[in-house]
């Protein structure tokens, strides 16, 4: 892959160095950016003396208010809400870092006179994962005491789920506990964050420090809005999205699957609607109409067709979250709905069950005013693209599986994946935007070897991935482990995989189709099967991907990896562990998990 | 000089004896299929290559490619299998192949869509049942069959006991079987020389084409004998088998608008006694291996060869290499080519009970649950299964106390001990769609319900319990062997078949083409007439197939070569 020009040609440099520093700047993390941004700053100062002596960060020695901005991001929504925060505090005269939680360092914590934390929660109440070492740390007996340091937290989260923001509660009381002094109350944030994300964080930067207006003179200011991987928000957001055609729908699964995983082409008419492999894709679904109006005949409102097209492209109709209960129970004085909104109740009711099954078992008769009242908004669905930008003429291509289930006497469906496989059709324009995903990107250097591994739709990337090899002529080696049910029915992009291998731009291939034999065989047997040329890989630079489900593959994978790496150490799974983590930092073990 | 033979015989010459790049295309998991050559060479393995027909329109839109699989057929000379070893099949079936067993008209068992992943796996299972699948397919000596139930009497188990012979005899030596399928990881050395296993029978370029062997004890014909390359018909007399009629030359195959290309009943060579059957088997197919024909595929049966170079000059060469002159053919009478269905006794006392398989298929359907029924019938019994040339079951070996207790278990999986009609009793079919390549039209999916619709007629004519020798076959190539029907059906393309009419019920005429690319409805408006007036009009004892000659529907049909002569299509 050829480095992305992220310094304008305008810059005040050599060509030659336009392109060493290209280099270096696209393969350095935001925080050694940040780093450098300080130190230039420092040295411009005439506060770095010599050649050679340990160089620190001049933020940390600026006469400036000092902020830490600390997230924990799995999707990338925290960091983006970081980077955010960070352009906003230096605009107020803050001396602001932002640090990964995935490679911060609790010893900075007490030197920090302020921290700001954006963190996210991920599946069943967990820390994002690749901040799971930090939180584990900082929750244990030996994190450091922060006494007088300012923070605040900001929590983001699903009401979906019943452990709503749990890891940035447990942060806010944790840094409380350690004796940190909490500056801003802490905000807990559903998916439709971004306009109470800014305006907390306004407040908040408010509270830590009031506007100064001269604090820059000394800060070599980077214009971040030419670095568009870095921190700049994508032409087409989930605020801002683009208007596409479906030019390709199919269900790829063979006549007698068991699957159903839909094969989705979107051609934006744009000439700037741009992504890197690795992103994911939102899409701005609708809602099932004939589902809408059940939901309005059960509150008594049916036929009004105004409120269901409301409802049908805007509302998220089948969440049933506990904070929409305990609404609900408010809203009509029910006591038996109250108690339903007591954690274990709601835990047995809500298993399986959606919006209606609350309405249809406790009903009520609604305002439409009420009703809106207790919706959240429709959350868009993030899907990994399955295309290169540049090998498929700027489509997106998307792999989404269906979801179609049946609880409690009702066929139930997934919102975006049947709005896409059975209320769209080819020509039918959706909205989708870009969401980028910097943690799953491959390597800068193209000669490298790639190793890529996932299950089912979690090979969508490595299609984008191998593509985009392919049109650049990487000639780095790559090996594709794919994992789904049946051989004959669900060899997504079998065909494309036998032309790739054909030329040359899959190097290998290693298939595990868990249904096909009486014991299941699983991606995770397959590299345990191929161990030895995997260690091989890895000793000659290869990078690691893992795209899936979390619980279904990735957690197996990511144990088998340890395994295999652990093998050269005499299976000493600390061993493994510790390689892993190293191959983490390096950015060669990059995950992409649901 | 620019090299004639035919493509097949340069493939089998740079197999190595049979190894190609089998091993290599196993282990290449981005394709469920193997290399060209590779797939003529696994049938002597046992196995074909095919792929789902229904889907293909779909596949390429999904991305996917053909829905390849395999369909693998076993060796189990003269049908004969083990309680055991049928439990061991149905596990199999289960696991790795498509939840059903197919009985084919060669008496055996044949799996469908094992995919390649699973190939060893089903090869070592087969295996381990002490069963295999060498040489089932591919030009050598096939599955060996013989007159069905070595228990019905001496003679019958003297027949089994050839049968097996036969087959053991003419087997391949080459350890390309072992190797690929059952050795599994031990990968072929391409860098060396050939591997130098010795073919004593079939050398370096095995047999031209397919060679069939069946053995028949008279008066039943359920081997077709007439039907096979080579044939030997039991000589029995005081119920010891002195000696055998050989038969050489039958064969079913043709090709659509070719008349180069017949089938052929087979002629009788003469007499051998017990002890030289197996001699002169071997030089049978020696001639055929140094005299037929390697340039033209589709002539290159023995029977073209018998055809081409006389039945007495084939008779001389076998003769010179066997070094002893066959005796003057004995005398022989067949009366029926079908299986008795029911319970019958043999010459111990024990019971034997032939089971109806529709099409060979034994598979569960909703209410029919046959699959289990054989399931637990093996899981009780002390006898053996019998497989027969008609696709059909026997349960051998039942003590007559035991009989009530298989009844009932047939009786609770909805399994008949009788058929709807005598022309169900005698029909059978071939796998065809959706798996068979060479299928053109539909045939095992297909043949029950015109079954249905001719009952109909049956009924009107007042034929239901008569027996009428019913056949079809998706393709001209004859594995159901149509020919020698008394109504046969190929297929010619989707909905379309030929009508062949004039068969002698015993196996021992073929028919002729009685009218061309017949669908469904006019098929039956062509067979009412016939049928109505077989009724009325037919001689005491007189068959269908007799019939329909006297009563001038069709010429009969007096030899192979005879086959496309005066030909006169209905309307």
């Amino acid at each position: 892959m050829t480095v992305r020009h992220l310094l304008p040609k305008s810059a005040p440099f050599t060509t030659d160095d336009i392109e060493l520093l290209n280099g270096l700047v696209d393969r350095s993390s935001p925080t050694q950016r940040t780093w450098l941004a300080g130190f230039f700053a420092g040295l411009e100062a005439g506060q770095v003396q010599a050649q050679g002596a340990p160089a620190q960060p001049a933020a940390a020695q600026r006469p400036k208010v000092p902020l830490l901005i600390l997230y924990a991001s799995e999707s990338g929504n925290a960091e983006g809400l970081a980077l955010k925060a960070r352009k906003a505090a230096d605009k107020q005269g803050f001396q602001s870092r932002v640090v990964d939680m995935a490679e911060a360092d609790l010893a900075a914590l007490p030197k920090a006179k302020n921290i700001l934390v954006i963190a996210s929660t991920w599946g069943e109440g967990d820390p994002p994962q690749r901040a799971a070492d930090f939180y584990g740390a900082l929750m244990g007996d030996a994190a450091p005491r922060i006494d007088g340091v300012r923070f605040a937290v900001l929590a983001l989260g699903d009401t979906a789920y019943v452990n709503f923001c749990l890891t940035g509660r447990k942060l806010d009381e944790r840094l409380e506990a350690l004796g940190g002094m909490r500056a801003a109350a802490r905000a807990d944030l559903d998916l439709d964050f971004a306009k109470q994300a800014a305006e907390w964080t306004d407040r908040t930067l408010k509270v830590l420090a009031p506007v100064e207006d001269d604090v820059t003179a000394n800060i070599v200011h980077v214009d971040f809005k030419s670095y568009p991987e870095i921190d700049n928000e994508p032409r087409y957001t989930a605020e801002n999205p683009i208007e596409a055609e479906i030019t390709a729908l199919v269900d790829l699964n063979g006549s007698g699957s068991t699957r159903e995983t839909w094969h989705v082409e979107f051609a934006p008419d744009a000439t700037d609607f741009e992504y890197t492999v690795g992103d994911a894709i939102g899409v701005l679904a609708e809602n099932d109409p004939v589902l809408v109006e059940d939901l309005l005949v059960a509150v008594g409102l049916g036929g009004d067709s105004a409120l269901a097209a409301k409802l049908v492209t805007s509302y998220d109709v089948t969440t049933l979250s506990r904070p929409l209960v305990d609404a609900y129970a408010k809203l009509t004085g029910r006591y038996d709905v109250s108690m339903l909104a007591v954690a274990e109740s709601f835990a047995a009711f809500s298993a399986d069950r959606q919006l209606i099954d609350l309405f249809l078992a406790y009903p009520e008769k609604l305002e439409a005013e009420q009703l809106l009242a207790l919706l959240r908004p429709l959350p868009p669905r993030l899907y990994s693209v399955a295309s290169s930008h540049k090998a498929h003429n700027g489509e997106a291509h998307l792999l989404v599986g269906a979801v179609r289930w049946a609880a409690h006497g009702r066929a139930r469906k997934g919102v975006a994946s049947t709005f896409l496989a059975d209320r769209r059709k080819r020509g039918d324009k959706v909205r989708i935007y870009v969401k980028p995903n910097r943690h799953f990107r491959l390597p800068v250097d193209g000669d490298r070897p790639i190793v890529m591994i996932g299950a089912g739709t979690g090979v969508a990337p490595y299609r984008g991935f191998i593509a985009e090899r392919g049109e650049l002529g990487s000639k780095g080696k790559s090996w594709l482990f794919f994992g789904e049910r049946n051989y004959t029915n669900d060899f997504l992009y079998q065909l494309e995989w036998q032309d790739h291998v054909a030329s040359g731009a899959l190097s290998r291939i290693d298939v595990a189709f868990s249904r096909d034999q009486p014991e299941k065989i699983y991606v995770q047997n397959r590299l345990w099967e191929r161990r030895a040329e995997l260690q091989d890989w890895i000793g000659q630079g290869a990078h690691l991907y893992v795209c899936g489900d979390e619980k279904g593959m990735a957690r197996d994978v990511n144990e088998t990896l340890v395994r295999i790496l652990a093998e050269p150490h005499l299976g000493d799974l600390d061993a493994g562990r510790a390689r892993l983590k190293e191959l983490t930092k390096d950015g060669r073990y990059q995950r992409d998990v649901y | 000089m620019t090299d004639k033979r035919a493509k097949n015989e340069i493939i089998k010459e740079n197999s190595r004896a049979l190894r190609g790049t089998i091993s290599a295309g196993l282990g290449d998991v981005v394709t469920g299929a193997i290399a060209e050559d590779d797939q003529q060479l696994v049938k002597f393995h046992g196995t074909y290559m095919q792929d789902d027909r229904d889907v293909r329109g779909e596949r390429a839109k999904k991305k996917l490619e053909k829905a390849f699989s395999f369909m693998i057929r076993l060796r189990i000379p003269g049908g004969v299998v083990t309680p055991s070893q049928w439990l061991q099949m149905d596990k199999i079936a289960t696991e790795y192949a498509n939840g059903t067993l197919r009985l084919t008209t060669r008496a055996t068992f044949q799996l469908h869509g094992v995919i390649k992943s699973n190939m060893r796996r089903t090869m070592q299972a087969i295996n381990a049942a002490c069963l295999d699948t060498l040489a089932a397919c591919g030009d050598v000596n096939r599955n060996v069959m013989s007159a069905a139930n070595p228990y019905l009497s001496k003679a019958h188990g003297e027949a089994y006991e050839l049968a097996r012979k036969l087959s053991e005899h003419l087997l391949p030596q080459t350890g390309a079987y072992h190797e690929i399928w059952l050795d599994g990881e031990k990968v072929e050395d391409k860098s060396g020389p050939a591997q130098a296993d010795v073919e004593p029978i079939y050398g370096t370029h095995y047999l031209p084409r397919k060679f069939k062997t069946v053995v028949a004890v008279p008066p039943a014909n359920d081997t077709d004998i007439f039907a096979h390359d080579l044939g030997f018909i039991a000589i029995v007399e005081k119920g010891k088998v002195v000696g055998w009629n050989v038969t050489v030359g039958g064969g079913m195959g043709m090709t659509h608008g070719d008349t180069e290309t017949f089938p052929r009943t087979a002629d009788v060579l003469g007499f051998v006694t017990p002890e030289l059957a197996i001699a002169a088997a071997e030089h049978v197919v020696t001639v055929q291996r140094d005299w037929g024909n390697r340039e033209v595929r589709k002539r290159a049966r023995l029977k073209y060869t018998v055809e081409d170079r006389g039945l007495d000059a084939y008779r001389a060469e076998v003769e010179r290499r066997l070094g002893q002159k066959f005796g003057a053919p004995r005398p022989f009478a067949f009366a029926s080519t079908g299986d008795p269905i029911g319970w019958h006794q043999g010459p111990d006392k024990k019971w034997h009970l032939t089971l109806y398989i529709e099409n060979g298929r034994i598979k569960d359907v909703p209410g029919r649950t046959m699959r289990t029924a054989f399931r637990e019938i093996a899981g009780i019994h002390a006898g053996e299964f019998v497989l027969t040339s008609n696709q059909n079951v026997i349960i051998t070996n039942v003590a007559a106390k035991a009989k009530a207790k298989i009844e009932g278990i047939l009786a609770a999986h909805g399994v008949d001990l009788t058929t709807s009609s005598g022309l169900r009793r005698n029909a059978m079919s071939c796998v065809a769609l959706p798996t068979c390549g060479l299928a053109l039209a539909e045939s095992e999916r297909y043949l029950p319900d015109l079954i249905t619709s001719i009952e109909d007629i049956l009924d009107e004519a007042g034929l239901r319990d008569d027996d009428i020798v019913m056949r079809m076959t998706g393709c001209p190539n004859g594995c159901a062997r149509p020919y020698l029907a008394e109504i046969g059906l190929v297929g010619r393309g989707p909905g379309l078949y030929n009508l062949y009419l004039g068969a002698a019920f015993d196996g021992s005429r073929l028919s002729k083409l009685y009218a061309q690319d017949v669908d469904h409805a006019k098929i039956l408006a062509l067979l009412e007439p016939i049928l109505l007036r077989y009724a009325k009009e037919r001689h005491a004892g007189e068959r269908f197939g007799d019939f329909t000659i006297r009563a001038g529907y069709v010429k009969a049909t007096p030899a192979g070569n005879q086959f496309h002569a005066d030909v006169a299509l209905a309307g």
